[in-house]
């Protein structure tokens, strides 16, 4: 157990001062997105997923921007800075565009 | 053939004057009897003299004369017919088992009389209805309950008191009266099963048929009276007994023939129990108009107007079990339907309906068929069409968490761009990334846009080594 809490303690302590303060941007963002999405999915179990149209639009707008966060971390890590080509501006302006479209199709969805 | 012409002449004069008060049949008033010989219409003269009150053109003819005809170029020529004579072996050329099927299902109305020596012709006729007559020579027996006359009696003279509960066909006069029906004849087998065919008297558990050979036919299984309609309301009536229709049985103490023989041929001629609807109506709840198509989970009414022919008039029919069906393939509604009003010669039945959430092309249906009552089966076809796509109901309460859900997931977009854009490199500890105090940043973004090359800049010249 000690060494659970140890683990965990040094995990944080390294995250806080390895990471660069974008991705921890990004981290906080993704876990904004979960826990949006969890709440629509927790109330679409308990009061029924009547207007369904409504619930997709919803919780996959939350999913769908978990998956493109995701895809901006990886891209602008410095880490994986070799895999992929183009600078992290670029894939933020796919990340900008992506997320228009996806707001655009959610915000039709809705009604 | 004179008595019957002499007969006939009287009995139309009487006709003549009584068919102002009585109206008589819901269906027409032709009536065919057809005795064995013209003489023989003498032992029937309360029969016919009570047909002929109640406003029938009564001719009466004996069965072996070939110029009777039932239909005449495929006309009907008589609304109903009495064929009284079982045992004449040659009917008229034109009558046949056959043109006897031919006539009930034309819509004539027929009554068959049996006796113990009964034609194969009659037989063959009364099987096409599912009465099967015992055979040839038997008799309806009862050591118990029989005529007795002058102390001696004679046990094939049945005295039977097995009338069929049938409100419809039997009247509670009859049902209520005392003295029992004699009967002297042969009896029938009928399937209980049928719904077509109701026994309206059947033996004591002490009558039986002789001859009958293993099986005993005997008590409820023994049929003695036994009326049928057909799908299309036409009335037939058998009985193994002619004698039942006879004077000398009409006027024997303590007898009910009179009754019996007033309740089935009223009831065979379509005098009573003939049940019609006369109007039927469905529009929405909402408008009272017919539309041309419903649409899914419209409310709506149905209304159909009964009535019901007895004592010579049409009256409302009054009954609490008229049911509704929507049907498409499977019933998707019944429903029973409450009597509104009885106003006039119809009572009307409404239901209050909600349609089903279900498109498709529906039937409504009332299909109401009762025991000795004419059957009524209306149909009409109707469209159920699904919501227009701009008809649904929107903007529902129920989902405000998840427009809520969706435009958080828009301002948590744009927050992420003003921290992506505006947060500082190298390890300045300004608190970031609080989405709703950085909303209002993200829409300047065009100041922004200067802010990019520097950062590109910084971005590049770091990574640039590294991956050298």
């Amino acid at each position: 157990m000690a060494a659970a809490t140890h683990i965990l303690a040094g995990l944080a302590r390294d995250y806080a001062a390895v990471t660069p303060q974008r991705l921890k941007v990004i981290d906080t963002y993704m876990v904004f997105c979960v826990a949006v999405g969890l709440i629509q999915l927790a109330y679409c179990v308990l009061a029924g997923s009547f207007p369904y149209n409504a619930f997709l639009a919803g919780f996959g707008s939350a999913v769908a921007c978990f998956v493109f966060a995701a895809s901006l971390r990886m891209k602008t890590n410095p880490k994986n800075a070799g895999q992929f080509a183009g600078p992290p501006e670029a894939a933020f302006a796919e990340f900008v565009f992506c997320h228009i479209a996806l707001h655009f199709v959610v915000s039709h969805f809705l009604g | 053939m004179r008595l019957a012409a002499s007969l006939g002449a009287c009995l139309a004069l009487g006709a003549a004057w009584l068919r102002v008060v009585c109206a008589g049949s819901a269906m027409g008033d032709r009536l065919l009897v057809l005795v064995p010989t013209a003489e023989a219409a003498g032992g029937y003269s309360e029969l016919l003299g009570s047909l002929a009150e109640r406003g029938f053109d009564v001719s009466v003819r004996a069965a072996s004369n070939s110029s009777v005809a039932l239909h005449v170029d495929g006309r009907r020529q008589y609304d109903h017919a009495v064929l009284l004579a079982p045992a004449a072996k040659r009917l008229g050329a034109a009558l046949t088992a056959h043109s006897f099927v031919r006539f009930v299902d034309d819509g004539g109305n027929l009554v068959v009389v049996g006796s113990s020596d009964m034609s194969d012709q009659s037989r063959k006729l009364a099987a096409q209805f599912g009465v099967v007559f015992e055979k040839h020579g038997s008799r309806v027996v009862d050591h118990s309950h029989h005529l007795v006359t002058d102390g001696t009696g004679d046990h094939a003279v049945v005295a039977a008191s097995r009338l069929a509960a049938v409100p419809a066909v039997l009247s509670p006069q009859l049902l209520e009266a005392p003295g029992t029906v004699y009967f002297r004849g042969i009896g029938h087998r009928y399937d209980p099963s049928n719904p077509l065919l109701t026994p309206a008297l059947t033996g004591a558990p002490t009558t039986y048929s002789d001859l009958s050979g293993d099986e005993v036919l005997s008590g409820r299984q023994l049929g003695l009276v036994s009326v049928f309609q057909t799908r299309r309301n036409a009335r037939v009536a058998f009985s193994g007994s002619a004698d039942l229709f006879s004077d000398a049985f009409m006027r024997t103490t303590q007898s009910r023939n009179r009754q019996l023989v007033h309740d089935i041929t009223q009831w065979t001629f379509q005098e009573k129990a003939v049940l019609r609807e006369v109007a039927r109506r469905h529009y929405l709840a909402a408008t009272g108009m017919q539309p041309e198509h419903y649409r899914v989970s419209n409310d709506m009414v149905y209304e159909i107007d009964l009535s019901v022919y007895y004592d010579d008039a049409w009256r409302p029919y009054e009954a609490d079990d008229v049911q509704f069906e929507a049907i498409m393939l499977d019933p998707y509604i019944r429903t029973t339907l409450n009597r509104t009003r009885s106003s006039g010669p119809a009572a009307t039945y409404r239901g209050d309906i909600r349609l089903p959430d279900r498109y498709g092309t529906f039937t409504f249906r009332v299909n109401y068929k009762r025991t000795g009552l004419a059957n009524v089966d209306v149909k009409d076809t109707v469209a159920i069409w699904p919501l227009r796509h701009d008809e649904y109901p929107r903007f529902l309460s129920a989902a405000y968490p998840y427009y809520t859900g969706s435009f958080v997931m828009m301002v948590g977009f744009l927050a992420l761009c003003a921290a992506w854009l505006w947060s500082a490199e190298p390890s300045k500890p300004v608190t970031q990334a609080k989405p709703a105090t950085q909303v209002k940043p993200a829409t300047q973004a065009k100041p922004a846009t200067q802010a990019k090359p520097a950062t590109q800049a910084k971005h590049t010249a770091k990574s640039k080594p590294k991956s050298s």
